[in-house]
């Protein structure tokens, strides 16, 4: 069994100078190195270069990269290895599991045949002819527990998590040594990726493959991984054991990173997510961390509930939605009562397809509930009339998971914000209103971003926009699908911040929609949890969380993957 | 390791659960609502065809008056035999009658019923047009996909530009500019018709015969249009080029050629072929220009010929045949996309 190791390796992507770009470096003189049989975890956020070095390994860069350096898989240097020779070692010997979810399947031909043609590209004695190659498939799909019947499917007719256990059942298929997995879990939600994770660690601990994974969430590569080593803008921060690199990092970085994904129940992360404020004071020593914490916003724990005042701005009365499509009837949401007081925060959590956008969407007019049920806005029914709809949506305003489609890439910031002003027929300085909602949303100062388009701004200032544009209207709710899913960690943790702070310094009441229970319990006052179109269970976040009591509350809480030493330490502090 | 995890068991198998196996049997729904939709496009050529017609300036009674002297009352019979003296809506319901009973009339100029004359002339087009749209069709995507996969290359320079530059000659100057080098000059090819006098159907001499005749005209067709179909093929293989199933098939071990053949092509044909399939349609009715130059007695030329008549019934034909022919083509573009596509397939 070879080792893979990484030599001081360097990756420079050459872009054509005349774009303004030049060269730039995506890896910077990384030297790792992943012994036969072992497991190792790369953390990092979008831009860290990791999914770059691990596709180094199969030498599947596109062609303006430039390595420096060595990468070996046992004692062949994969860069001097011939174009036959590298076919000869992709799959069979190395094998990656993309982030399946996605298009990493091609989607016009059938599973059973994409598994297949890699068997037949790497002929082994266990697949000779074409029976064996069959019996070899069926065995692969059972290894990833999925029936024999599915290998015909095509991948749109799968779900996301059936997409992701094809993709491993493809890595596997010719006995690879090592085994690559890109973001394995992202896009899933909790259950299933738990469920994704519990058949790689099987894999890995009972065929003693080596694992190489990558991943953005610390705790998932705890979960998976031996060793963890954690990248920032292409260079190295750290390289540990797990346990160490998450409850006792050496870097301030790391531990950022560690606390931007909340351990439930720890009061330290309460209405306290981490902001990016705590990287700029942090000189690198772990002393300066507690110094840092203190300047960031400080969210009493306690003014969790007091926050809120008795004053009910939006209700749902025995709401039910049924779509009707070709003879089949789906009950998307079924007698929800949900209602959302002035100033506070309600999480509104399950996974997907439970039913949580469709009643969101309704809550904001955009579907019409079944007869019997009711929407109220400050006590009012919701009217269907344009003009009462045009009012409403003024006061409640959307936010969606990706600000960068959510954006119009060819308009300005100015004119993203002040679009909607426009259909309101805002009577005021609208130059002066834009101005405002964009420091409302802590994009100062205003001018600055005015004639920026979306394109140069970063993920988080792209959701602050989004934010901006919904504030400029100066609603009385925000309705959130998602807010921070596409973001990464340090943007996380500040666009939660600003929905706390819109909280307590505007009064705005908002309605979170997530699959995340560490963002409720980041900001949430109020957790209700969707199942199968139903809510079945709802109170104050703590009680919610800490003392679940609906069976499906407490899957979801065991679920989430957590860094149990983590929990040791909070527990002995306590 | 141990004491980092935490065991993640989870019995919700709601994926699962939520599956049921895609019927198969939704074929005839789907095949029924294009046929419907193009039965409907249909009967709307029928209606337009009548009307547009009459909107066209020339009287074909005073044409035909110019050409020999008429008496008035010889000019009122014949149109009392055209039926041009009745009513416009006696006539479109006369019309209608008549398409539906297969009836398209009798052509002022050629003194026969307009469905005949359609029929012979409908083989030589469709033998003229069919083989240039094969071989544009094969040259195009060829070209189109070799120029993608190596974008940027002295090929795809030299492919794009060629084609683009054939593009945008008129057909009918490309036409003439062939009919003199080839058939003028250097005498390679015959300069019209589409077989010599006194050759016997049915021969091999008679296949040969044809053959050299379609060169010329293949040849300006097809240099016209294959750049639609590279340019498309091109443009939607680029797209294609940076999907991560093409990371993962390379990935696999999978030579560079096959990767293309295998994995991209067939994705970037999906919307290669509903446009490819729309284009034949237009295909067979800009054959007007090059039957004309070439005097292919094919529908293109007949029509040129009605045009300057204006002889109506045959326009009315000519009109109702070429619009068929491009609903068709569209309907057959649509069952394609649906057996190319799975996921077109299950909807």
């Amino acid at each position: 069994m070879p080792d893979l190791v990484f030599d001081d390796v360097s990756i420079t992507y050459r872009t054509a100078a005349a774009r303004g770009r030049g060269d730039i470096a995506a890896v910077r003189n990384v030297s790792l190195s992943l012994p036969a049989g072992g497991t190792l975890g790369i953390a990092g956020e979008s831009g860290s270069g990791k999914s770059t070095l691990a596709m180094s390994a199969l030498r599947l860069l596109p062609d303006n990269a430039v390595i420096d350096g060595q990468v070996r898989v046992g004692d062949r240097s994969v860069a001097e290895l011939s174009f036959g020779e590298l076919r000869a070692l992709r799959w069979s010997e190395v094998a990656i599991v993309f982030q399946g979810a996605m298009h990493s399947l091609n989607p016009v031909r059938t599973v059973g045949q994409q598994i297949i043609e890699a068997l037949e590209l790497h002929v082994k004695d266990g697949w000779r002819t074409a029976e064996a190659r069959k019996a070899r498939l069926a065995e692969l799909m059972n290894q990833v527990d999925l029936p024999i019947a599915k290998a015909a499917a095509y991948p749109h007719e799968l779900s996301g998590g059936q997409k992701q256990r094809i993709m491993i059942a493809m890595a596997l298929a010719c006995e690879p040594d090592i085994i690559v997995a890109d973001e394995p879990t992202t896009a899933l939600d909790v259950i299933v990726q738990g469920q994704i994770l519990e058949v790689v660690k099987d894999l890995v601990t009972r065929r003693g493959i080596s694992l190489l994974m990558i991943s953005h969430d610390l705790s998932v590569l705890a979960t998976a991984c031996e060793r963890i080593a954690v990248m920032r803008n292409g260079e190295l921060v750290e390289v540990g054991e797990s346990q160490q690199v998450c409850t006792e990092p050496r870097e301030a970085y790391t531990k950022q990173l560690a606390d931007a994904f909340p351990t439930i129940g720890d009061p330290a992360s309460r209405l306290k997510p981490v902001t990016r404020r705590t990287e700029s004071v942090v000189t690198g020593s772990i002393d300066a961390i507690g110094a840092a914490d203190a300047s960031a916003p400080v969210h009493e724990p306690t003014k969790g509930g007091a926050g809120a005042t008795d004053e009910v701005l939006l209700e749902a009365r025995n709401l039910s939605v049924t779509f009707r499509s070709r003879g089949k009837t789906v009950r998307a949401v079924r007698g929800v009562d949900l209602s959302c007081r002035r100033g506070e925060i309600v999480a509104l959590v399950g996974q997907s397809g439970s039913g949580k956008t469709t009643l969101a969407r309704t809550l904001l007019g955009l579907e019409a509930p079944d007869h019997g049920g009711q929407v109220l806005f400050r006590g009012k029914p919701l009217g269907r009339s344009t003009k009462r709809l045009r009012e409403f949506r003024r006061q409640v305003q959307l936010i969606l998971q990706d600000p960068s489609a959510a954006l119009n890439p060819k308009l300005s910031v100015y004119e993203s914000v002040a679009e909607g002003l426009r259909i309101q027929r805002f009577p005021g300085d609208e130059r002066e209103r834009v101005a405002v909602s964009l420091e409302n949303a802590e994009l100062t100062p205003p001018e600055h971003y005015f004639e920026a388009i979306p394109h140069e701004l970063s993920g988080g200032q792209r959701q602050r926009v989004v934010i901006a544009g919904a504030l400029a209207m100066t609603p009385q709710m925000l309705i959130a699908d998602e807010p921070v899913a596409s973001l990464d960690a340090s943007a996380r943790g500040e666009i939660l911040a600003l929905m706390l702070r819109l909280r307590d310094e505007l009064g705005l009441s908002a309605l979170v929609i997530t699959h995340d229970l560490g963002l409720a319990w980041n900001i949430a006052d109020t957790v209700a949890v969707m199942y199968h179109g139903e809510i079945v269970e709802r109170g104050a976040t703590e009680t919610v969380l800490l003392d679940p009591q609906h069976e499906y509350t407490k899957k979801l809480l065991a679920a989430a993957p957590k860094i149990v030493g983590r929990e040791g330490v909070l527990a002995a502090a306590q | 390791m141990t004491d980092t995890i935490t065991p993640v068991n989870a019995e919700v198998h709601d994926e699962k659960l939520a599956e049921e196996s895609p019927t198969r049997s939704s074929f005839l729904s789907y095949f029924g609502t294009k046929l419907g939709g193009a039965l409907i496009s249909l009967v709307m050529v029928v209606l337009l065809g009548f009307f547009a017609f009459r909107v066209l300036p020339g009287d074909p009674v005073r044409r035909i008056a110019q050409e020999r002297p008429m008496s008035p009352e010889q000019i009122a019979e014949l149109r009392r035999q055209y039926g041009l003296d009745k009513p416009v809506t006696q006539q479109f319901l006369d019309y209608l009658v008549n398409i539906f009973t297969g009836n398209l009339g009798e052509s002022y100029v050629y003194r026969t019923p307009v469905s005949e004359l359609i029929g012979q002339y409908l083989g030589p087009t469709l033998l003229l047009t069919g083989t240039s749209a094969i071989i544009a069709i094969a040259l195009g995507l060829w070209l189109g996909q070799r120029a993608a996969w190596r974008n940027g290359s002295l090929f795809d320079k030299i492919a794009t530009g060629t084609s683009l530059t054939l593009w945008s000659v008129p057909t009918f100057w490309l036409a003439l500019i062939l009919l003199m080098i080839f058939g003028g000059t250097l005498r390679w090819f015959p300069t019209g018709g589409m077989v010599s006098p006194g050759v016997e159907p049915g021969t091999f001499a008679y296949v040969v015969d044809v053959a050299r005749h379609m060169v010329l005209p293949v040849v300006t067709m097809v240099a016209v249009v294959f750049a639609q179909y590279l340019m498309v093929m091109r443009a939607s293989l680029l797209e294609e080029k940076s999907s991560d199933y093409l990371t993962t098939a390379r990935a696999k071990g999978l030579r560079d050629d096959l990767v293309r053949r295998r994995h991209a092509v067939p994705n970037a044909l999906l919307p290669t072929v509903t446009l490819v399939f729309m284009h034949i349609g237009g295909l067979v009715a800009g054959a007007v220009t090059v039957e004309t130059v070439f005097s292919w007695p094919g529908l293109g030329k007949l029509t040129y010929e009605a045009i300057s008549g204006p002889d109506m019934p045959l326009l009315q034909g000519t009109f109702v045949v070429f619009s068929t022919i491009i609903i068709v083509m569209n309907l057959i573009a649509d069952l394609i996309y649906r057996q190319l596509d799975p996921r077109v397939r299950r909807a």
